[in-house]
């Protein structure tokens, strides 16, 4: 499977079915036990220590529980995205570049919550800590956004907003993204295209175009069939 | 409902099994035996207590009034006391920051280090502190240099044990998020365990400053210096109004500094 530059992917599946998995193993969060894979044509499954880390800096991720740091301010958690292009004794130190702190309140103000650049990060809401963690993946300038479950724990008009932002990231910076989503309904308003997963297999992978009545229905079929 | 009726179900209602409450009582039998049988052999005599309670009390009487005169005598060796106490609180601290990262195994993976370390300081904490003190007396002599490296390995082991528990819980989500950004372990450490662990580590320090304050007096006794060491000698001359005026001196800055230590909890906590 290839995923090209650009795309907006979402991979689409039940509990279980090795979404998560799939998806951290690019940014090796998980490392897989056999195959091959390529991020920009360098094999990364047997990258270790500096490699590794100068792998994460092109892969930003955005979690679903967002793991921001309750205790520090949406700034620091901001600029942390900056922690791979910058040296250990600055960043103990806070001495980021002036571009830097540029950087991350622009980006800050690309996902509307600038007013709360010195809020600690627990103190905002759900949708909001969720573009907290948007703005620190985006000072991170990655070549690729994976974006695990990143609205499972929002309600569903805030849930589309953070899609909508996703999808504008996407179309504006050209920044390639894979985003895990169980809702189909909300895979279709925004995917280019659908990965869908059952039991760590691949079952369709095509554009949204081609999802049809018949897969629709066998996934909701397996929805149930789950269910009961 | 009559008293046979009662027997038949008496099971039902008690609480629990019969055999349990059997046992239990045995176990309490056993635990009252053995007290007697400790007190007996140790011969300590609650009756003889009792009737010693006038030389008790005319020793107590004795301590009155305090000899006022003798407080400015206490405090220079009570200043040395809380030096020791904030000297030692310091070394332990600085030196309980990598030892406490290495024995968490949220941010220590490799699992030979982290028993390693475990192991070392868990051998620490068994030391009594007073034992730490006597052993540096003899190799160092009488002074506040033994009464120093008895408390910071004594309350290092202390302050490692607290602080990597707490680093043991912390959310090692937000950890993960730190890491994703290509962040190397030291940053992982600074922007994703210390904001979280912060609070706590100030708490602790505070807590082991007080307990170095009260373990550095006891430690006088052995000839690590401090105001333990006055108390010590006027209590073997009979000078018990001296040792009253040190006591009360004691008391009012333990006071002090624990309000002070409160204070600060408040703020960060």
């Amino acid at each position: 499977m290839t995923i090209n530059e650009g795309e907006f992917v979402v991979i689409v599946g039940l509990s279980g079915a090795g979404k998560s998995t799939f998806i951290r193993s690019i940014n090796r969060m998980v490392t897989p036990t056999d195959g091959e894979l390529y991020v920009e044509d360098e094999n990364i499954l047997n990258l270790k220590g500096k490699d590794l880390r100068r792998l994460r800096t092109k892969v930003g991720m955005i979690f679903q529980n967002y793991n921001l740091v309750n205790r520090s301010s949406v700034f620091k958690n901001t600029i942390s995205g900056r922690l791979g292009h910058t040296g250990t004794f600055r960043s103990i130190f806070n001495l980021y570049p002036k571009e830097d702190k540029l950087k991350a309140y622009e980006n800050l103000k690309r996902v509307n919550i600038e007013k709360y650049i010195y809020q600690r990060a627990d103190q905002l809401s759900g949708g909001q800590q969720q573009r907290v963690s948007i703005a620190r993946v985006l000072t991170q300038d990655p070549k690729l956004i994976l974006a695990d479950e990143p609205v499972a724990s929002l309600d569903p008009p805030t849930s589309h907003q953070v899609m909508q932002y996703l999808k504008r990231i996407n179309k504006e910076d050209n920044i390639t993204t894979i985003v895990n989503l169980h809702f189909i309904d909300m895979a279709m308003e925004y995917a280019d295209r659908i990965i869908g997963m059952r039991d760590g297999e691949v079952v369709f992978d095509g554009p949204v175009s081609e999802v049809s009545e018949k897969t629709l229905k066998k996934s909701i079929i397996v929805r149930f069939a789950k269910m009961i | 409902m009559t008293e046979k009726n009662n027997k038949q179900n008496s099971n039902v209602y008690s609480l629990y099994p019969r055999k349990l409450k059997m046992q239990i009582s045995a176990i309490f039998i056993l635990i009252i035996l053995f007290y007697f049988y400790s007190l007996s052999k140790t011969g300590s005599d609650f009756l003889l207590l009792l009737l010693d309670f006038p030389t008790i009390f005319n020793k107590l009487v004795s301590m009155f009034p305090p000899n006022w005169d003798y407080i400015p005598l206490a405090i220079d060796p009570l200043i040395e006391t809380i030096q020791v106490a904030v000297v030692a609180t310091t070394f332990s601290i600085l030196i309980c920051i990598p030892a406490s990262l290495l024995a968490a195994n949220t941010v220590t993976t490799n699992k030979f280090v982290y028993q390693a370390t475990r192991t070392i300081l868990n051998i620490l904490r068994t030391i009594p502190d007073i034992l730490l003190a006597t052993i540096f007396v003899s190799l160092f002599g009488i002074g506040i240099i033994p009464g120093i490296l008895a408390l910071t390995i004594f309350s290092l082991g202390l302050l490692a044990k607290l602080l990597s528990e707490s680093i043991e819980t912390i959310d090692s989500k937000q950890l993960d998020a730190i890491s994703s950004t290509g962040a190397n372990k030291i940053q992982v450490i600074w922007y994703g365990v210390v904001p979280q662990v912060l609070p706590q580590f100030i708490s602790y320090g505070l807590y082991v400053f007080e307990l170095n304050v009260r373990a550095s007096l006891v430690l006088g006794f052995v000839g690590a210096g401090g105001i333990g060491t006055i108390i010590d000698t006027q209590l073997n001359f009979l000078k018990y109004q001296n040792v009253m005026a040190i006591l009360i001196v004691l008391l009012v800055a333990v006071i002090i500094i624990e309000t002070i230590s409160n204070m600060l909890r408040r703020r960060v906590v």
